[in-house]
C-alpha cells in the first residue's frame, strides 16, 4: 500500500486540471480585454472585473486543494448536509432586496454571491447520493401504458423529483429562468442511469413539435389544391392526422395481423398525446410566457426581425462575432464587444463569447468550442471508468451542467438559442459560477483519484 | 447493464454533434458570410463631415459683397428636457406649434440621448432675442453654423443665393450630400466650385450611444477640409448701389461694362430684393413671397429678358452699310415717311446726321441696300443671301450667338437669319419657306423692331464695341480668384467685322445725339464727359382680356464715355417708360457721371429720376 499523501497525487487526472487552468486563464485574459479600462490597467486591480475574477479563481483553487485533501467518503456522506445548507441559502436569498428585479444575490461589500450557482452543486451531490443507493427497475413487464406503471414510476422516483424540483422551484422564485432551465440537464443523468429510457426521445420529439407549432401558430396557409385557408395550428393537426393515417396504412400492410393491436393502440395514444400537446404549447405560449420571453423565442425562431429593438442584443452579438473574420481583430482590438464601445451588452458575462470571437476570429472560436468539447468528453470518459456509482453519476451531472451552459451560452451568442442569461462556465466573469464549477470539477477530481481504492 | 451501456455513446455523440453545429455556424458567420462584417461596420464606425468656410466675394475695389456669418441651429436632447411649455417655446423660436411637435417627436424617435435639430438657421439678429430666454429650457441649446451674409444688401441678381441641394444636384455631383448648401443662382452658382472649397472627413469609432470613442485606424483615412477660395468681382459696389437707387420704382435693367476689359461694372435688374432675404430659415418664406410678386423680382431682366433694341440698332445698320460700301459717310437720304413713319426733322445729309436725328426712313434704305444688294436676279434669293451677310456682321458683335458670360442661365438674343425666316416665320408650324420673302417682309428689323431681340447685356456689348471702335472682350464678372487665374476666354480680344475707320462717323453721330440741338438725348449731356449715346424707343404690345393692347413704349439708351478714352459703356432699358431720351438717357448719364466723377453735378436731374415712379403700366391703345 502506498502512503496516503502519495495516494492523493498519484491518481489525480492532470489532463482535467490542465483544461481547467487553461479555461480560467483564457477567461481572465478575455475579461481583461472585454472590460479594459485605461484608468485601471493593472491586472490585479480589485476594482476591475478581471481582478475580482482572479480573486475568485484563487479562492476556488484554494478550496479545491482543501477538497483534494479530504476523504472521498466524507464528501459522499456530506452530500445531504450540503444540499440542506444550500437549500436554506436559496430560501434565505428570497428575503433579500431585489437587484435588477431578482432576489438572487447575497452581497458582501463589492463582492456578491449567487446561491443558485451552488444549488446546482448541491443538486449534483444529493442526486448522486440518492441514485447510487437504489437499484433500477429495468425489466419491462409489458409494453404500453397503465396506471400500474405510473404508480410504480412515482414510487421509485418521488425522491429524485424532490431533490431536483426543490432547488429548481426556489431558483424560479427569484426569478432566474436561466438557472432553472439548467436543472433540466439532469435528464441526461437519468437517461444514462436508465431511469429515463425513452424520456429523452420523447423530449426530442416534443421539442420538434413545439418549435414547429410556435413557428406556424400565427401563420395561415392556403391548401394548394383545395384553396382552403386554414390557421397554422389546424394545419399542424391535419399533418399529424395525415401521419397517423400513413402509419395506419403501414401497419395495415406490413405488419403481421397478430402484432397489430398493440401498435394501433400505441399509434392512437401517441396521436392523441401529440394533438393535446400542440394545443397545450399554443395555449401555454400565449398564457404563461411574458411578453419579453415570447419575443426572445420569436427572435430565435426567426418569426420577427428587429435589429435595433428587441433583437438589439443578439444582433450586436452576432455582428461582433461575424466581424471577427477568420483570424480575428487581435487582442484588445474588438470594436464592438469591448467596454468602451458597449455595443454588445454584458460582454464580460453572458456575451463573453463575443469578445473572444471578435478578437480571435474563427480560429479562436474553433479552439474554444473544441476545448469545451474536449472537457466534456474527458468528463464522460472519467465517468465511465468509475467503479463507484456515486462518482459516475456525479461526473454525468457535472458533464450535463457544463454542457447545458456551453450549449445555451454559445448558442445564444450565435443566434441558435434564445437569449437566456447564463454564463459560459469558468470563462465568463462571475464569482459564484467560477466557484461552483471549480468545486464541481475539484470534487470530481478528488472522487476520481480514489477510483482504484473505492469499491462500492 | 447491456441495455443502457450504449447510452454513453449516444450522450457523447450528442455533445459532439452540438459542437459540430456550432463550428459550422461559426465558420459560416465568421468566414463565409460578410453580412455581419458590414453590419459591424455600420454599428461601430461613423464619419463626420467637416465643412470648410466658403470663399468671400469682394467687389473690384476690395469691398465685401458676400461674407460669412454665424447663424444658429437649435438642438434638443430629449431626455434632458423637463417638460417645456411647448406653446411658449415654439413662439420663442418663431416656429409653428405643429412644426415644434413634429420635430420633437422626430427627435424622440431618433434618440433620447442624442441631440436632434429642432429649429435651424436662425439669423443672428433673431437669435439675440432667443438667447435671453433659451437658458430657461434645459436640454435645448444652440449650435453655430456659418451662412452667407450680404453686407451691402445690393446686387441680389448678380450674387445669387444659396439653398439646400435638391436631388438633381446630388445626381449631377456626388460631392453633395442631402442637406448641403449649394449656390443656386448668380455668382454663388457660377463660382460654386471655387467658393465651396473641399469638405473634410473624419472617421471614428462610436459607442452604443453614438459618441466618438476613438479615431478609426488612427486617422489614416481622414481628410482635412480645404477652405473655399476668395474671389473678386468686376462689380463696382458703389455704382451698383447707386444704380439700384435710380432704378427704384422702375422696371428694366442696366448693364455697365468697362470697354477696354469687358469687365461688368454693374448689372441691375429692377425690381430687385435684398439678398439677405434669401438666407437661412427666411429663405423658404421669402422665396415664395418673391415668386408670387407680379413684378417678378426674381427674374433677372439684365441677362434673361429679350427686348427689341429699337433705334439703338440703327448704329449697327450704319456700320454694316459703311463696311459693305453700300453707303458712304456722306450719303444723304430724304426722310420719306411713306417708307416708315418718322418725326419731323431736317434731312439727314450724312450718316452722322442720321444717327443724331434717328431718321427711320434713312436706315430703312441703308438696311435695304445691305440686304437687297442686287447680286442675284431673283429678288427673293438676293434677300436671302443679303440677310445672311447682315446677320454675319451682327454675330461678329457677339449678338445672338452668346457672349460666354460667367453667369448661369444667360439668354441669347435673336438675330434673324435666312434659316429663321425659311423655317420659323411667321410661325414654326406654317413658315413662309425658302425664297418666299424679301426685304419688304422683314424691314422692321432696320430700326430694331420686328424679329430682332437683344438682352440688356448684348445691348451693353454694342456700346462696348462702339467705344472700342471694333473689338470687345466677352463681358464677365470675375476679376481675381485667390491662387488661380481667371479663365483664358476673358483675356482674348474679340473682333467685330467692321474696320475702325467706319466707326468714326457713327461715333460722331452718337456724340451729336447728346451734345447738339436736335439730338435725341440732350438730357444725357454732362459737361466735360463727352458722352456718346443713342436712344431707342420701342413699341410693345400685350394681350389683356383677349385683346392685343399697345402699351407705353420702352425707353432705351446705350452710351459710352468719354468719347476718346472710353471708361464705361452702358445700356439702360426701362420698360413702358416712354421716349428713350426722357428716362433711359438721363439714367445712363447719371451712372456714367457717378462712375467717372464719383459725384453728380446736376442734382435736379438726379432728383427727377429718384422721384419718378414708372411702375404702373399705361395702356396706350
Amino acid at each position: 500500500m502506498r502512503g496516503k499523501s502519495e495516494k492523493i497525487w498519484a491518481d489525480i487526472d492532470w489532463t482535467l486540471i490542465i483544461i481547467y487552468l487553461l479555461i480560467v486563464t483564457l477567461g481572465v485574459s478575455n475579461i481583461y480585454s472585454a472590460t479594459y479600462n485605461p484608468e485601471h490597467p493593472g491586472l490585479f486591480d480589485l476594482k476591475t472585473e478581471h481582478g475580482k475574477q482572479i480573486i475568485w479563481i484563487g479562492i476556488s483553487i484554494f478550496l479545491g486543494l482543501i477538497i483534494l485533501f479530504l476523504e472521498g467518503s466524507f464528501i459522499r456522506k456530506s452530500s445531504y448536509w450540503i444540499y440542506g445548507i444550500v437549500m436554506f441559502l436559496l430560501v434565505a436569498v428570497l428575503f433579500t432586496d431585489p437587484i435588477n428585479g431578482a432576489r438572487s444575490w447575497f452581497s458582501i461589500g463589492s463582492f456578491g454571491i449567487q446561491p443558485s450557482e451552488l444549488g446546482k452543486l448541491a443538486a449534483c451531490l444529493a442526486l448522486s447520493a440518492h441514485l447510487s443507493t437504489i437499484t433500477v427497475l429495468r425489466t419491462r413487464s409489458k409494453s404500453g401504458f397503465g396506471m400500474f406503471q405510473l404508480k410504480n414510476l412515482f414510487h421509485t422516483h418521488w425522491k429524485t423529483m424532490a431533490i431536483l424540483a426543490t432547488p429548481a422551484v426556489l431558483v424560479l422564485l427569484q426569478p432566474d429562468a436561466g438557472t432553472f432551465i439548467v436543472f433540466t440537464s439532469f435528464i441526461l443523468v437519468l437517461y444514462r442511469e436508465g431511469f429515463a429510457g425513452n424520456t429523452l426521445l420523447f423530449l426530442l420529439i416534443a421539442v420538434i413539435i413545439a418549435v414547429i407549432t410556435l413557428v406556424v401558430a400565427d401563420n395561415s396557409f392556403i391548401l394548394p389544391v383545395l384553396k382552403i385557408k386554414m390557421g397554422g395550428k389546424f394545419g399542424m393537426l391535419l399533418a399529424l392526422l395525415g401521419m397517423g393515417l400513413i402509419f395506419f396504412l403501414l401497419i395495415r400492410y406490413f405488419v403481421l395481423k397478430r402484432n397489430r393491436p398493440p401498435l394501433y393502440r400505441a399509434m392512437i395514444g401517441s396521436l392523441i398525446v401529440a394533438i393535446l400537446f400542440v394545443n397545450f404549447i399554443e395555449w401555454g405560449y400565449s398564457t404563461f410566457l411574458k411578453e419579453h420571453q415570447k419575443e426572445r423565442i420569436d427572435l430565435v425562431l426567426g418569426k420577427i426581425e428587429d435589429p435595433d429593438g428587441k433583437g438589439y442584443n443578439i444582433n450586436r452579438a452576432k455582428a461582433a462575432i461575424g466581424s471577427g473574420g477568420f483570424a480575428g481583430k487581435g487582442y484588445r482590438q474588438a470594436t464592438l464587444a469591448n467596454a468602451s464601445q458597449k455595443h454588445v451588452p454584458m460582454q464580460s458575462t453572458d456575451f463573453i463569447f463575443c469578445t473572444w470571437s471578435e478578437e480571435r476570429g474563427f480560429i479562436g472560436s474553433l479552439a474554444l468550442v473544441l476545448l469545451y468539447t474536449f472537457l466534456l468528453i474527458k468528463i464522460l470518459s472519467i465517468a465511465e471508468r468509475q467503479r463507484s456509482k456515486f462518482t459516475r453519476i456525479f461526473a454525468y451531472c457535472v458533464a450535463g451542467i457544463i454542457f447545458y451552459h456551453f450549449m445555451i451560452n454559445v448558442g445564444m451568442a450565435i443566434g441558435l438559442a434564445p437569449v437566456i442569461g447564463i454564463p459560459l462556465p469558468l470563462f465568463s466573469y462571475g464569482g459564484s459560477q467560477v466557484l461552483a464549477f471549480s468545486l464541481l470539477i475539484f470534487i470530481l477530481i478528488k472522487l476520481d483519484s480514489e477510483r482504484k481504492i473505492v469499491l462500492q | 447493464m447491456k441495455n443502457t451501456d450504449n447510452r454513453k455513446y449516444i450522450i457523447a455523440l450528442f455533445f459532439v454533434l452540438v459542437s459540430l453545429i456550432f463550428i459550422v455556424r461559426l465558420f459560416y458567420m465568421q468566414v463565409v458570410d460578410d453580412k455581419w462584417k458590414e453590419r459591424a461596420a455600420q454599428i461601430s464606425e461613423n464619419k463626420i463631415t467637416t465643412y470648410p468656410a466658403r470663399g468671400i466675394v469682394y467687389d473690384r475695389n476690395g469691398k465685401k459683397l458676400i461674407a460669412n456669418e454665424v447663424y444658429y441651429d437649435i438642438h434638443v436632447i430629449p431626455n434632458q428636457t423637463d417638460n417645456p411649455d411647448s406653446v411658449a417655446l415654439a413662439k420663442l423660436l418663431d416656429i409653428s406649434l405643429e412644426e415644434y411637435t413634429k420635430q420633437m417627436n422626430k427627435a424622440r424617435d431618433y434618440s433620447k440621448r442624442k441631440p436632434s435639430e429642432l429649429a435651424r438657421q436662425i439669423p443672428p439678429d433673431e437669435f439675440s432675442g432667443i438667447a435671453l430666454e433659451l437658458y430657461k429650457y434645459p436640454g435645448f441649446y444652440e449650435v453655430e453654423r456659418t451662412l452667407r451674409i450680404y453686407p451691402k444688401s445690393i446686387g441680389s441678381h448678380v450674387l445669387g443665393y444659396m439653398a439646400e441641394v435638391d436631388s438633381s444636384d446630388i445626381k449631377k455631383d456626388a460631392y453633395y450630400k442631402s442637406g448641403d448648401l449649394i449656390g443656386k443662382s448668380g455668382i454663388e452658382r457660377s463660382y460654386e466650385e471655387v467658393l465651396r472649397g473641399k469638405k473634410g472627413v473624419k472617421y471614428y469609432l462610436q459607442d452604443a450611444i453614438g459618441l466618438e470613442t476613438a479615431r478609426y485606424e488612427e486617422g489614416k483615412y481622414d481628410t482635412v477640409a480645404v477652405q473655399g477660395k476668395d474671389i473678386s468681382l468686376t462689380i463696382d459696389a458703389d455704382l451698383q448701389e447707386y444704380g439700384e437707387r435710380l432704378m427704384q420704382n422702375k422696371r428694366g435693367a442696366i448693364v455697365a461694362i468697362e470697354p477696354k476689359s469687358g469687365e461688368i461694372l454693374t448689372m441691375i435688374s429692377s425690381p430687385s430684393y435684398d439678398p439677405n432675404m434669401l438666407v437661412g430659415r427666411r429663405l423658404g418664406k421669402n422665396y415664395s413671397k418673391l415668386e408670387e410678386d407680379t413684378l417678378v423680382p426674381l427674374y433677372n431682366r439684365a441677362t434673361n429678358a429679350r427686348y427689341n433694341p429699337g433705334s439703338t440698332f440703327k448704329l449697327l445698320m450704319a456700320l454694316i452699310g459703311l463696311q459693305e460700301e453700300v453707303i458712304t459717310e456722306n450719303t444723304s437720304l430724304p426722310c420719306r415717311k411713306e417708307l416708315l413713319g418718322c418725326h419731323n426733322h431736317p434731312t439727314a445729309r450724312s450718316v452722322s446726321d442720321a444717327v443724331k436725328m434717328s431718321c427711320n426712313p434713312y436706315f430703312y434704305v441703308v438696311t435695304r441696300k445691305i440686304i437687297q444688294q442686287g447680286k442675284y436676279k431673283s429678288h427673293f434669293k438676293d434677300a436671302a443671301v443679303g440677310l445672311d451677310i447682315w446677320a454675319d456682321y451682327l454675330h461678329s458683335f457677339g449678338l445672338g450667338v452668346g457672349l460666354h458670360t460667367d453667369f448661369p442661365s444667360v439668354s441669347t438674343g435673336v438675330i434673324p437669319t435666312t434659316e429663321f425666316y425659311n423655317k420659323e416665320f411667321p410661325t414654326k408650324t406654317n413658315p413662309y419657306g425658302e425664297y418666299a420673302w424679301a426685304f419688304s417682309t422683314i424691314y422692321s428689323n432696320s430700326i430694331g423692331q420686328g424679329e430682332v431681340e437683344l438682352t440688356p447685356v448684348e445691348l451693353a456689348n454694342v456700346a462696348v464695341v462702339m467705344a472700342n471702335r471694333g473689338w470687345y472682350y466677352y463681358p464677365h464678372f470675375i476679376k481675381e480668384i485667390q491662387d488661380a487665374e481667371i479663365p483664358e476666354i476673358y483675356k482674348k480680344k474679340q473682333q467685330a467685322k467692321v474696320s475702325p475707320e467706319n466707326f468714326e462717323p457713327v461715333v460722331e453721330g452718337m456724340w451729336r445725339v447728346v451734345h447738339e440741338s436736335g439730338g435725341t438725348a440732350r438730357r444725357a449731356k454732362v459737361d466735360s464727359l463727352d458722352i456718346c449715346g443713342k436712344t431707342g424707343t420701342t413699341e410693345n404690345f400685350k394681350t389683356y382680356d383677349g385683346r392685343r393692347r399697345q402699351l407705353k413704349d420702352h425707353s432705351i439708351f446705350i452710351a459710352f464715355a468719354p468719347k476718346d478714352d472710353p471708361k464705361i459703356a452702358i445700356s439702360v432699358y426701362i420698360e413702358n417708360a416712354g421716349f428713350g431720351g426722357t428716362w433711359a438717357a438721363p439714367i445712363a448719364s447719371l451712372m456714367i457721371e457717378k462712375y467717372i466723377n464719383g459725384e453728380i453735378s446736376d442734382s435736379r436731374k438726379e432728383q427727377r429720376i429718384l422721384d419718378a415712379n414708372l411702375l404702373p403700366i399705361e395702356i396706350v391703345k
